[in-house]
Parts: C-alpha cells; sequence; structure tokens
C-alpha cells in the first residue's frame, strides 16, 4: 500500500512538472504582462508540431526547444502586433480576440499538416528508465521533465529577477504611467515579454511532444489546466506556479488512483473554487494596494 | 443645496425614468411582425421542413444568447461556462423523454429501458433516475438545478469579489469538466454519442411554444434592464467599487442576474432537447459557451436585441456556409471574434443605434427635447450643481 502510494507521488510529480511547463508561459504573459492569452494551449500545440518538423528532420527534443521557441515567440510577436498591443486596457476583451487567435491556428495548423496525428520520440538517452521502489519503472523521460521544469522557473526568474529587461518589466507592471514618464518604452517591454511567454510556450510544446500525440486540439486541456494552476498558485510571484501546479498535480494524481480521472478533476475543481475562496487571488497573489 | 432638499430625488428620478415607456410602440411593431412570420414559418415551409427545425434551435439559441446578454452586457461578469446550465436542462429533459421512449419502445432484448444504458451494461434503469419518468417533475428540475448550482457558483465567488478574468477561468473549466463527466459515464448519458431516438416535440404548436417563452424572455429581461434593478446593474458593471461605496450590496445583485441567466440558459436548453431530439456533449461544453458569448457580441453587448440579431444572422451563416468549406468557416469565426472586439466593440446592433442616435441628435425636434430637458434637470436639482453652472450636458 505505502509502495503504491510513493509510486502514485512519484507520478504527481511528473504531473506537476507537466502542469508547470504548460503554466510558466502563461505565468509570463498573463501574471506579468496582464494579457489573458486564450490562444496560450494553440501556442503549446504550435511548439509541438514544430517539434515534430524538427523530428521529422532528424534533430531530437534537444534540437526541438530551442527551435520552438523562435518560432512561437515569432508567433507571438505577429500576435501581439496585429491584435493585442491595441486592447491592452480591455482584458475581457482581449480574452475573446485571442479565443479567435486560437481557433484560426488551429485551423492554419490543420491546413498545413492535415488532419493526422504525429508522433515525436522522446531522444535515445531519455529512453530507458530506473527502479527508485519496487518494480515500478520510472522512466528517465519524467525525471527529464521535472528537471526541465525546475529549468524553466530558474531561467524566467533570473529574466525577471535578475536582468535589467526584467528590471523594467516588473516597473511597467507595477506602474505604467510612472515608468513611462521615467523613460521606459512600455509598448516595447509589452511586446518583448509577450515574445518571451510565448516562446515558454513553444518550449512547453516541444517538451511535451513526446509524451503526447501532436494534434491540432492537443492544446486547450493544457490552456485551461494552466489557467487553474495560475488562479490556484496566484500570478504575483513566479512561487505560485510550482505551488499550484504541485497541489493540483499531486491532488489529481491521488484521486484518480482512488476513483477515476473524471472525478480526481471534478473534486480538484471543486477544491481550486473553495481554495480561491480563502485565497481570491491566489495562493501566492498579488495583492495590490488601492 | 440642504440635505433636506435632496431628499425628494428619488421620487423624481423615477420620474425621469418613467417617460420611457418599457417597450416602445415601434419595438412592438417590428417584433410583432418577426414574430408573425416565425408564427407562420410551419404554414410556409411544411412542418417537416429542415428551415423550420433551424428556426426553431435559434430561439434557442437567441435565448441562450440573451442570458448571456444580461450578465455581460449589462452586468460586467463573463462567464465561459453558460453552456453547463444549457446543457444539464437540455440533458435532463432528454433522458426523461428517452425513458418514457423506452417504456413504449423495448429495446433490441425487450428491456424497458434507454438502449445506450443496455450498451454500458446497465440490467434496469438506475435508482436515481426514476423520478426523471414524470416530464413534468423533469421539467422542474431542469430549470431549477441550474438554477440553485448558478446561486452555489455565486454565493462562492462573488460574495468574495472574485470576478472578472478570474470568474471566466473558471466557469470555463467548470464546463470543460461537465463535457468530460458526460464522456466519461456514458451508462448514465450516452457519452459521445449523446441522447438520440426519442419523441421530440417538432412541430407548429410547440414552435408557437418556444416562441412564446422568447417574447417571455425578452419582456422578463427588457423589464429587468429598464428597472431600478437595472441601472446598479449597469453601474456595477461601469464601476463595481463606485457602486459598492453608493451603498448596493453589488454581490447579491450579481448572484441573483447570475441565477436569472442561469434560468433562463436552462430555459433555452429544455426546450432546445425537447425541439431538436438529440442531445451531446457539445452542448454543455466551452466551445459553445464560447459561441454564444459570440453572438452576444455581434449582436451587440448591452441590447437584447442584439441577442436576437446575434444569434440567428451566425448561426443561419453558419447553416448557409460550412455544408461548402467547414474549415474557411472556422477561419471565418475565429475572424470574427478578432473583428468584433478590436472595430466593433458595440455589435452590429449597438453600432446601427450609434449612427440612428447620432443622425436624430442633429433633428431640431431633439435639440428642442434636449432643452427642455435641460430645463428640467436644471429646475429640480437633478443634474450636478456644477455640470448645471457651466452649461455642460446634464447626464
Amino acid at each position: 500500500m505505502t509502495q503504491a502510494l510513493l509510486s502514485q507521488f512519484l507520478i504527481g510529480f511528473s504531473v506537476a512538472a507537466i502542469l508547470a511547463i504548460s503554466a510558466i508561459g502563461l505565468a509570463v504573459i498573463f501574471g506579468v504582462a496582464g494579457v489573458i492569452n486564450m490562444a496560450h494551449g494553440q501556442f503549446i500545440m504550435v511548439g509541438a508540431y514544430t517539434a515534430a518538423v524538427v523530428g521529422q528532420m532528424g534533430g531530437n527534443t534537444f534540437w526541438a526547444i530551442p527551435a520552438s521557441f523562435i518560432v512561437v515567440a515569432l508567433l507571438g510577436l505577429v500576435v501581439e502586433r496585429a491584435v493585442i498591443q491595441w486592447i491592452y486596457n480591455r482584458p475581457l476583451e482581449t480574452l475573446l480576440a485571442t479565443w479567435g487567435v486560437g481557433i484560426i491556428l488551429e485551423v492554419v495548423m490543420k491546413l498545413i499538416f492535415g488532419p493526422q496525428l504525429y508522433y515525436v520520440g522522446s531522444p535515445r538517452v531519455l529512453g530507458g528508465g530506473i527502479r527508485l521502489i519496487g518494480r515500478l519503472p520510472y522512466p528517465y523521460y519524467r525525471l527529464f521533465l521535472i528537471g526541465m521544469a525546475i529549468l524553466m522557473l530558474a531561467a524566467t526568474f533570473i529574466v525577471l529577477y535578475r536582468t535589467n529587461f526584467g528590471l523594467k518589466v516588473r516597473a511597467v507592471r507595477r506602474n505604467r504611467v510612472i515608468s513611462g514618464c521615467l523613460g521606459i518604452d512600455t509598448a516595447r517591454i509589452d511586446m518583448l515579454i509577450f515574445m518571451f511567454g510565448s516562446g515558454l510556450a513553444g518550449v512547453a510544446g516541444a517538451v511535451l511532444a513526446p509524451i503526447k500525440s501532436v494534434s491540432t486540439t492537443m492544446g486547450f486541456t493544457y490552456a485551461v489546466n494552466s489557467y487553474m494552476v495560475l488562479v490556484l498558485g496566484g500570478v504575483g510571484n513566479l512561487l505560485g506556479v510550482p505551488t499550484g501546479a504541485g497541489l493540483i498535480g499531486q491532488a489529481e494524481t491521488l484521486l484518480a488512483f482512488k476513483y477515476n480521472s473524471v472525478i480526481g478533476e471534478l473534486l480538484v475543481f471543486i477544491f481550486i473554487v473553495i481554495a480561491i475562496r480563502v485565497f481570491p487571488r491566489g495562493i501566492f497573489g498579488y495583492y495590490e494596494r488601492v | 443645496m440642504s440635505a433636506s432638499a435632496k431628499q425628494p430625488q428619488i421620487i423624481k428620478s423615477k420620474r425621469v425614468l418613467r417617460r420611457t415607456p418599457l417597450v416602445s410602440l415601434s419595438t412592438v411593431i417590428v417584433s410583432a411582425f418577426i414574430v408573425a412570420a416565425i408564427g407562420s414559418l410551419p404554414y410556409l415551409l411544411g412542418s417537416g421542413s429542415y428551415v423550420l427545425l433551424l428556426t426553431g434551435k435559434f430561439l434557442c439559441f437567441t435565448i441562450f444568447a440573451l442570458s448571456i446578454d444580461l450578465i455581460w452586457g449589462f452586468t460586467g461578469i463573463l462567464s465561459l461556462g453558460q453552456a453547463v446550465y444549457f446543457g444539464i436542462g437540455a440533458y435532463l429533459v432528454a433522458l426523461s423523454l428517452k425513458i418514457n421512449y423506452a417504456m413504449d419502445h423495448p429495446t433490441r432484448y425487450g428491456h424497458k429501458f434507454p438502449d445506450f444504458m443496455e450498451w454500458n451494461g446497465l440490467t434496469a434503469l438506475p435508482k436515481f433516475m426514476e423520478p426523471l419518468i414524470s416530464t413534468p417533475f423533469a421539467v422542474i428540475c431542469a430549470l431549477m438545478i441550474p438554477a440553485l448550482l448558478a446561486f452555489i457558483f455565486g454565493v462562492i465567488t462573488f460574495k468574495r469579489h472574485i470576478y472578472g478574468v478570474y470568474c471566466a477561468v473558471i466557469t470555463l473549466a467548470e464546463s470543460l469538466i461537465l463535457q468530460e463527466f458526460i464522456i466519461e459515464y456514458q451508462a448514465y448519458t450516452g457519452g459521445f454519442n449523446g441522447i438520440t431516438d426519442y419523441s421530440n416535440y417538432v412541430g407548429a404548436p410547440f414552435l408557437w411554444f418556444m416562441l412564446a417563452v422568447t417574447v417571455a424572455c425578452f419582456l422578463l429581461a427588457r423589464a429587468l434592464t429598464h428597472s431600478r434593478i437595472g441601472t446598479v446593474l449597469k453601474s456595477i458593471r461601469d464601476n463595481d467599487l463606485r457602486a459598492e461605496f453608493m451603498g448596493y450590496n453589488v454581490a447579491n445583485y450579481r448572484i441573483f442576474v447570475f441565477c436569472i441567466s442561469a434560468l433562463m440558459s436552462a430555459t433555452a436548453g429544455a426546450m432546445y432537447a425537447a425541439w431538436v431530439g438529440i442531445v451531446s456533449f457539445l452542448d454543455a461544453g466551452p466551445v459553445f459557451s464560447v459561441e454564444g458569448v459570440i453572438w452576444t457580441a455581434v449582436g451587440g453587448r448591452a441590447t437584447l436585441v442584439g441577442a436576437f440579431v446575434g444569434a440567428f444572422l451566425i448561426k443561419g451563416l453558419e447553416f448557409l456556409l460550412s455544408g461548402l468549406l467547414a474549415d474557411v468557416w472556422q477561419l471565418f469565426m475565429g475572424a470574427l471574434f478578432i473583428i468584433v472586439v478590436l472595430w466593433m466593440p458595440d455589435g452590429i446592433v449597438g453600432t446601427i443605434a450609434d449612427w440612428v442616435r447620432a443622425w436624430r441628435r442633429r433633428t431640431i425636434k431633439q435639440i428642442r427635447e434636449d432643452e427642455d430637458r435641460r430645463a428640467f434637470d436644471q429646475q429640480h436639482d437633478w443634474a450636478p450643481a456644477g455640470a448645471a453652472k457651466t452649461g455642460e450636458e446634464a447626464p
């Protein structure tokens, strides 16, 4: 029993890692840039397709990661310039417009790549698994996912808190008008941070492609789950992402083990709704003084 | 002005409000024409025609869009899970009709309960579904359960000042989970196939009934938004903090309108199930929810007619175009979201209303009326003192 629970706990860690990987790009876009990007799932999908293309050209996940970052960051640039820059001050309408962007991306990818599923193999280095407990193998790729989640969080932390660019981003987020008065090009900062967040979504797509078949509709669930992670964890602080992802991942895995995955999701949803009654802006929320 | 002089202002504001009737004569005439046109469709097309079926569907979609308009257009709550209430209403009615149908039409192995339950290994109607044999009870459930759910949801979120983006995301997740729930528990819900093959109510009498319900919903929405409550709701939409400071219990108003809206969605869903004769998990899913939002946005937020225009226009266009080019239609829908948000935030009806207002403003009659109103306002101290003195237009 304890062994089963322990192995569920380890699986929960990798589920949490997947959640964190898909949510980190959104944490930057939604939490820092303040844009409600409903096309986030489709950005992940585009990243996964990029990984599929890289795979067909002979590269593996390690090549796909930078490729996806660049492709989706450029996509983010286009979306930001074409749509989002006009509606920064209307959050709920951004939501609708980006939903439209998501639909367009899905249709375009379907027209380019066709309706069939793509499979991306994981790199040969990460092929096997180790036996942590008992006879249950724990695939190396899951460990890689956990490492990747930590790496992406660390990279985001460094960009936001240890660079000049990050300082400007945080200044713009705190007070846009004053930052503009101090000579920061706020529109450019908005654009760059949106690109950075989109690029992270692309990396998420590249990393998650080997564990799920790549299709045009794969993104939506990731997007909703990412939003739930941020709603629970809060966007005031990067710690919200691992906290939210850890809680949701572990709870969902344990409940899915005890009942089934849908009941697990339902209970986790109820848990989240109750949790935000206690923390209206998430656990690490950004509680601003009015 | 002393405090006592300001006391009777509320009464005066009522007088100002009462100047406009609940429904203007021209609206009555136009809507009578539309109602008559839709009501006579069974005679023009024959009662089995596909267009008739579509029209009935669109009436349900209109009510659905109206329910979204009430909470989003008038109160500023963007719910992306309105299809949850539509779906629950639809599924309960469909289940009831299916159970009744199965009693008269035994399945292949002679059982008297719905065939999809048989396929999934049930041997008898589950105990908790037995009350649904009575269709009136099922209809009451179909209306009350969504309203109750909306109430619980509202109490949990609005009482804690959770709205805007957070509310939108949570409602979106809600409808995603309901959809997965329906797919997973296929023994009870029909799963991917949905619930089909039951005796639905397609025909002229039911169309008239749906028409009557639609008109009733419009009148209810009009009365609600035209009353003092409606004024408070709009003020909450425009600035909830200020409305709170004015002493209104913002959370309670939000919960109230959310429940009314859920009730309307459920009504639409219940009629949809009875009319169309097929209910699927898509009718409870996030895509349908967002579609409803886009009907409202295209038709015109905060204009009740917009719900009707948006639902009929977009679904009508989809019917005309999607058969030829399904992918292109999807592309068009995506582009429509962006176009409406960027260039037409008021929607079709709102934009036309703006033109009409601008045109009217130029007429002498309007100028005179404006002067009269300004004089009235000044005389009764209705306008803020500063605004009246500097000659600015009174609010």
